[in-house]
């Protein structure tokens, strides 16, 4: 990838610019990964996130992830995950109702997807937003995950259940479970 | 994918093959204007990715793992590692698990140690997150967004002292007027580290301003004592003005309430701003102005004991005080003052200079 110097903001608002532009001009499918990838790898550097809200990079990423190729999913939620870190990402996601597109990722079967699904969730736990991100689907989801043979989906899990969510909340939704009231039926574990 | 033999993610269960250890296919259809210096897959990387555990692949099966590990140790300090033996590898070469205690060295070493040689062999790093524990996968959460708040916040910062330093570098008054009400505006924002940021800014004097605006800062953020330059012109208390000093007539408005009493200026310098005068201007100055000097301060006695340092000055004028006893006084001490000058052999009184502190 081509790394243009930090010191110039001007000059990297330009080929991020370039990027957003060739993704939304180009037919070939895989010229879009290829930007999408890049794109949200720009998204891990935090010094990039204002031109990125800027380009509105966010919406971009959303629009993904009702697609149809893992690839665009997978990049897609991958580059959520990093923008949300940012406070003002993570309320441009919000306002466009990301929480439930970024749920529906939680039955991905991929795996990477899956983790950057519960990670973006977690990163949007606000407390004006946590009874959504808490919501007792999403928790049994975790529940299952927890029980994974994946160990990495197992610690991300359990690390949601302990910071997004109280005690009760868990509990309840794992007797839910237990007595067989699922209201999120049918997620499937995603393949390693 | 193989199944893990056991569910233990402690970093001494048996390691299993994952799709994230396998190195990628290279792209390599990317035009060239995003085409980077080195060939890469096309691959996405969050921090569920990274990990401060690393896998090592590759190592030549002669007895290097010291070497293995002060090389790592390059990158920062590493706080386990060991061989993997039950992780598949190629034939004559070595896999081992590493662990940094930082995020940051494991991320650099990666970076320096994939993809080269070492002892004949071509080392294959990767991340391995699975082998975190869970309080690790959430420090590493936490450390992640702290950093990216930290750096946003610096970032916006950096911006907003540029934007000032612009503002402050006009001489116009408007201009220095303009950023009190913007300072006390971004003020309240609720990142504290703006604020103090602010705070520290406001410390100092605004340099280099014209002496109105200089004064109101001066004024408004320091609260100590007001330097001054005492009447012998010592600089131990001097007002220190850079810049501003040539032609300001509007800034002989301001040298009488604003600055501090004890600032003694003669009639003649007092249309000119408060400039850091050398000692040596003032005693020439005090030349001529010695007559005015003596009119202008009735109850200032002490000014006739002052040390005569340089030629000798014209006798003053008989100075009437209107008061018998103060007048008895005044030609007492001339009187003393005469007989000691004109005592032969004596040298003229030099005060005594504290030795000067060069920083």
């Amino acid at each position: 990838m081509w790394r243009k110097g930090s010191s110039e903001g001007s000059d990297r608002f330009e080929y991020l610019q370039t990027l957003v532009t060739e993704f939304q001009d180009t037919d070939s499918d895989e010229a879009k990964e290829q930007v999408l990838a890049n794109l949200a790898n720009f998204a891990y550097d935090p010094k990039n996130m204002e031109h990125l809200r800027e380009l509105q990079v966010a919406d971009l990423f959303l629009d993904m992830l009702t697609e149809d190729n893992d690839n665009f999913v997978e990049f897609g939620i991958g580059g959520l995950c990093n923008l949300s870190m940012d406070p003002e990402c993570r309320r441009v996601i919000l306002e466009s109702r990301g929480i439930s597109l970024v749920t529906n990722c939680l039955s991905s079967r991929r795996e990477e997807t899956v983790l950057s699904a519960i990670t973006t969730l977690m990163n949007l736990a606000a407390p004006s937003s946590r009874s959504q991100v808490a919501d007792p689907a999403v928790l049994q989801c975790m529940l299952r995950f927890s029980l994974s043979e994946s160990p990495r989906l197992r610690g991300l899990a359990a690390v949601f259940l302990q910071d997004c969510c109280t005690a009760e909340q868990a509990a309840r939704a794992e007797r839910q479970m237990v007595e067989g009231r699922q209201t999120a039926v049918g997620i499937p574990l995603p393949e390693n | 994918m193989a199944a893990p033999v056991n569910n233990r993610s402690d970093c001494w269960a048996v390691p299993d093959v994952y799709k994230h250890h396998e190195q990628q296919k290279i792209c390599i259809s990317r035009p060239k204007y995003r085409d980077g210096r080195k060939d890469k897959a096309v691959k996405v990387y969050t921090i569920n990715l990274e990990s401060c555990y690393l896998m090592v692949q590759g190592v030549p099966a002669i007895g290097v793992m010291t070497e293995l590990i002060q090389r790592c140790a390059l990158y920062g300090p590493v706080e386990e590692y060991r061989p993997l033996d039950e992780y598949p590898a190629e034939e004559f070469t070595e896999v081992y698990l590493v662990k940094f205690q930082k995020l940051t060295s494991a991320r650099a070493a990666k970076r320096h140690m994939d993809e080269k040689s070492f002892y004949g062999g071509v080392l294959h790093v990767c991340y391995v997150p699975e082998y975190e524990t869970v309080e690790d996968t959430r420090l590493k959460l936490q450390d992640r967004r702290r950093y990216v708040i930290r750096t946003v916040q610096n970032k916006e910062r950096k911006q907003e002292e540029a934007v000032n330093k612009e503002t402050t570098s006009s001489n116009t008054a408007t201009t220095s007027e303009t950023v009190i009400p913007r300072h006390d505006k971004t003020s309240d924002n609720d990142n504290t580290e703006k604020t103090s940021n602010i705070s520290h800014y406001l410390d100092f004097p605004l340099l280099p301003l014209p002496p109105q605006e200089y004064d109101y800062y001066w004024h408004k953020n320091y609260h100590g004592t007001v330097p001054i330059e005492d009447k012998m012109g010592t600089l131990h208390n001097a007002v220190i003005e850079t810049k501003q000093q040539q032609g300001h007539s509007s800034s002989s408005s301001q040298t009488s309430s604003d600055r501090d009493t004890e600032h003694r200026l003669t009639p003649s310098q007092s249309s000119a701003v408060v400039r850091f005068v050398p000692r040596t201007t003032h005693l020439e100055n005090r030349k001529p102005k010695m007559e005015d000097a003596a009119e202008h301060s009735a109850t200032d006695v002490t000014r006739n004991n002052e040390p005569l340092i340089g030629p000798k000055l014209p006798e003053p004028p008989k100075l009437n005080m209107e008061d018998e006893s103060l007048n008895r006084t005044v030609s007492l001490i001339r009187n003393t003052m005469k007989q000691v000058e004109s005592f032969p052999g004596l040298k003229p009184v030099e005060k005594k200079l504290k030795p000067r502190r060069r920083i």
